[in-house]
């Protein structure tokens, strides 16, 4: 709810929306935006309150204003159940702490006009602008950082401008504290959260066939994830759409907030910086901040990638590599980064050239226009650093000075054991995002051509990386907070590739099994096991009704050799002693079908080489471009319903697996959002 | 808040991109058919020998592997072949701004994008910036299907005064083959002046 009181005394309500609509307006003063969003604010409506917060966490207030035509803001303030955000504080007469110089900012249009105002008066959004399109020329963002309540309950949020006139313009939202049951049992040391990106329920039932197997309608075993004792279903919606991407995927679970799809640990504003959005407190800060725990994060993906930066990152552009790893370094005081593993080792090498087309000789993806810097605001609100715009940064160098054990390959990350566990561990064992476990292991059984086209024929497997995490980790008493992604999950799906991401989800429940054993002999430990999304409304739809050969034989032969139902029988896959199939090739191989699939051409039979990524810098020139060229020549087109060259996430609800301390919190349906909560509770107040 | 006073935003911002789209297509590159590339540059089935006193230099090779802990390095056979004539084959990347003298050479069929844009650059670090041996009189334009170069190579970081880009290997193409490359930058110019109908 917005309106202006042109007497500077406040209007009743009604009198101020009658007004409004009566002057129908479109350049009438309003408040377009406030942060934390609310229900109250966009629609009037008290709930459900979106904006949820644990007792001492902290977040950012902002709004964005829509003066009159011609007037400017002279004075604001910020009202929490009306009492103002920004009261200085004096002791025995001193002024210790004055909120409105230290921890606020205010944005307007302050480019060139030329180029940033329209004919129309409004903002164009341009490259070298401070705000977005649309705006009245005049608009302006304020912000008061690192705010925090610890009174549980509801609060309302008054935001307050006063334009040059004496008129002032009003806006009025809430949000939630939600409380901490104290002294409620043990609480959990240790949180794991495994993160199949794009693993629906689809995708472990898949990985179980293949790995399991199954005889006369029951299951020969169960995936390590199978075995956990409760499970709950996710909602997985993001704060702009009900189909999210994998920032808010997974930054939800460890805010409590939602965010808008390609943003991370901040809510949309409306300045062009994608650093300086409204921040909110990740888990990693709050339990590190409260408790001294370490996080880590560990992850087939380049380590810049939506999920692992949802630990720690505060971006509104998920793409920002450059900034994003360096967020990572420079402001492990505030998160704990103790483990850093996964692809991406082309975002820390120094560009001094700033050039990225070509890339520079030793394959550097830094940039300027990637990179970060932060104003005094954030910077004395949050204690973070400030950030330079540095391609030059030698940022693998900058991390083994502050102590960090750096491997570049499995050889190096076992050395890295070799005198005693590290203390802190960084692997980047890619140049983006790494090999998956088909590949990885086609490798170590003897077949490297595609590992060695890559360029990195030695990447370790995701358990072998969760076993190191683990270990590192477990040295502080304080206990940790450690991301575990199987990323590939997601984007193999992405590719409809079904014999790499089935690999995927295989190689991650066996992270998840080094990861139970550990909970076991540490029982003050969590372990959850998730997903952000659903990837490509994968499906089983039944199996080959022929043979391995005569699917090579006939790679057009498309449906006519999917047999459902009974004709599918019980597919009979035959696991190798490194934990994964001899072979995906078999008679009669069970067969995936994609609900949210773009246009691929299918033959049911593996692909040599992966399909391109687009994250890729250097991918081997034998990768097919996407799935509606790959096997063009050969196989079976099928039509997609969804635009583009990939099959797209979906809405679908995903299953989200506990085990260990507090793991029967994780019953029933909730928000990914209610995950948070439910992890705050067991680390800080107790599982029971 | 009134209805409109919602919409106009958005329907300021729904305007934005076509703006921008009509922009970019300003600055347009021409393309060439594929049965108008030039017989001196297609590859088309088996590639035989190079000519004598011409190295065969894939892109596999330009670095060594696998990748060192700090990043690509140059490989031995690289700098072995600096000053020497080689033959490449790859594909051809349109500068932008358009340049008339020079293009890159690349393993994968991509184009440079915008600035803006990218989670990961796509002219891969192997790519090589590509001279004739004189300005074609005309943009180089975009060609289909992988192409085969023959021209003295030159190793070492370079900056494009124009463009900005580094690149770390040169080719400076043979006389001939700047010819060819020429004659197809100008025809696809003045098919690109004067759309052809269909008959």
């Amino acid at each position: 709810m917005s309106f202006v009181s042109r007497s500077g005394r406040g209007l009743p309500l009604l009198a101020a929306t009658i007004l409004g609509v009566l002057a129908g307006d479109a350049f009438a003063a309003r408040i377009s935006r406030l942060t934390p969003p609310s229900e109250l604010f966009a629609s009037g409506e008290e709930s459900p309150v979106i904006a949820r917060f644990l007792p001492g966490q902290r977040f950012d207030l902002q709004m964005t204003i829509e003066p009159d035509p011609g007037r400017t803001i002279v004075s604001f303030d910020f009202i929490v159940d009306d009492q103002s955000t920004l009261r200085p504080f004096w002791v025995d007469g001193e002024l210790i702490h004055d909120p409105r110089a230290t921890l606020t900012s205010t944005v307007t249009e302050t480019g060139p006009a030329a180029t940033c105002i329209a004919a129309s008066g409004r903002t164009t959004g341009a490259s070298g602008c401070k705000l977005v399109a649309g705006l009245p020329g005049n608009a302006t963002v304020i912000s008061r950082r690192a705010y925090s309540n610890s009174r549980a309950g509801v609060h309302t949020l008054r935001a307050i401008a006063r334009q040059d006139d004496g008129s002032t313009i009003s806006a009025t939202g809430n949000f939630e504290i939600v409380g901490i049951d104290a002294e409620s049992g043990q609480v959990a040391k240790n949180i794991v959260i495994f993160l199949g990106d794009g693993m629906g329920a689809a995708h472990r039932t898949a990985a179980r066939i293949i790995s399991r197997g199954y005889a006369q309608g029951k299951a020969k075993g169960l995936l390590a994830m199978d075995t956990f004792p409760n499970t709950g279903m996710v909602m997985t919606a993001s704060l702009n759409s009900i189909v999210t991407d994998s920032a808010p995927g997974m930054q939800n679970y460890v805010t409590g907030n939602k965010a808008n799809n390609n943003e991370e640990g901040v809510w949309p504003d409306d300045t062009r910086d994608a650093f300086d959005n409204p921040r909110y407190e990740y888990l990693s800060e709050y339990l590190h901040n409260l408790q001294g725990k370490s996080l880590g994060v560990v992850t087939t993906a380049d380590v810049f990638d939506a999920t692992p930066a949802s630990m720690a990152i505060h971006t509104s552009a998920r793409g920002n590599g450059t900034g994003i790893v360096d967020q990572f370094f420079d402001d492990r005081d505030q998160t704990g980064l103790t483990v850093l593993l996964g692809g991406g080792r082309k975002w820390f090498l120094p560009n001094p050239s700033d050039s990225t087309s070509p890339q520079p000789v030793n394959g550097s993806q830094r940039r300027k226009s990637n990179d970060y810097v932060l104003g005094d605001d954030i910077v004395n609100g949050w204690g973070v650093a400030r950030g330079v715009l540095d391609p030059e940064r030698d940022l693998i160098a900058e991390f083994r000075d502050a102590g960090f054990r750096y491997a570049a390959d499995k050889t190096g990350l076992d050395a890295a054991f070799g005198a005693g566990t590290p203390d802190k561990l960084l692997g980047l064992f890619s140049y983006s995002n790494m090999n998956v476990a088909y590949d990885k292991i086609a490798g170590r059984r003897g077949d490297s051509t595609v590992v060695d086209a890559f360029g990195f024929p030695d990447q370790p497997m995701l358990d072998e990386m969760t076993d190191a995490a683990l270990k590192v980790l477990s040295k502080n008493p304080n206990g940790f907070v450690a991301l575990i992604e199987g990323s590939s999950i997601d984007k193999q799906a992405h590719l409809m590739d079904t014999d790499r991401w089935t690999l995927e989800v295989i190689e991650l429940d066996r992270a998840i099994a080094v990861a139970k054993r550990f909970a076991e002999r540490n029982p003050d430990t969590l372990v959850l096991v998730t997903a952000d999304h659903e990837c490509s409304g994968a499906a089983i739809i039944g199996a080959a009704t022929v043979s391995a050969a005569t699917l090579e034989a006939d790679p057009d032969a498309g449906k006519g050799v999917v047999g459902t139902y009974e004709a599918a029988r019980f597919p009979k896959y035959t696991m190798a002693e490194d934990g994964y199939p001899q072979t995906t090739h078999i008679d009669g191989k069970m067969l995936i079908g994609y609900g949210a699939n773009a246009d691929r051409y299918e033959t049911w039979l593996p692909n040599r080489f992966p399909t391109r990524d687009t994250q890729q810098p250097f991918p081997p020139s034998q990768s097919p471009a996407n799935p509606s060229v790959r096997n063009e020549s050969s196989g079976y087109l099928i039509t997609g319903q969804v635009p583009g060259d990939q099959a797209t996430h979906t809405a679908t609800d995903i299953p989200l697996s506990a085990y260990g301390r507090g793991a029967h919190h994780f019953n029933g349906v909730f928000d990914n959002t209610d995950v948070f909560f439910k992890i705050g509770q067991i680390a800080i107040g107790g599982a029971d | 808040m009134s209805a409109l006073r919602r919409l106009l935003p958005g329907l300021l911002l729904a305007a934005l991109p076509v703006l921008v789209h009509a922009h970019g297509e300003a600055v347009s590159i021409p393309s060439v058919a594929a049965r108008d590339v030039p017989r001196a540059l297609a590859v088309r089935g088996e590639l035989g020998a190079p000519p004598r006193g011409v190295v065969e230099l894939k892109f596999g090779e330009i670095f060594r592997t696998p990748v060192g802990p700090l990043g690509l390095e140059p490989s031995e056979k690289l700098a072995t072949l600096d000053g020497k004539r080689v033959r490449m084959v790859g594909y051809v990347v349109p500068l932008y701004p358009p340049a008339e003298d020079r293009f890159l050479l690349s393993p994968l069929a991509v184009d440079i994008g915008h600035e803006d844009e990218s989670l990961a650059d796509n002219i891969p670090p192997s790519a090589v910036m590509v001279h004739l041996s004189e300005p074609a009189g005309a943009t180089i334009p975009r060609i289909p299907g992988l192409v085969r170069l023959t021209g003295t190579l030159s190793v070492g970081s370079r900056e494009d005064a124009a463009s900005g880009r580094v690149s770390s290997v040169q080719l400076t193409l043979d006389a001939p083959v700047t010819r060819a490359v020429r004659r197809v930058s100008r025809e696809a110019a003045r098919s690109a002046e004067t759309p052809r109908h269909r008959h």
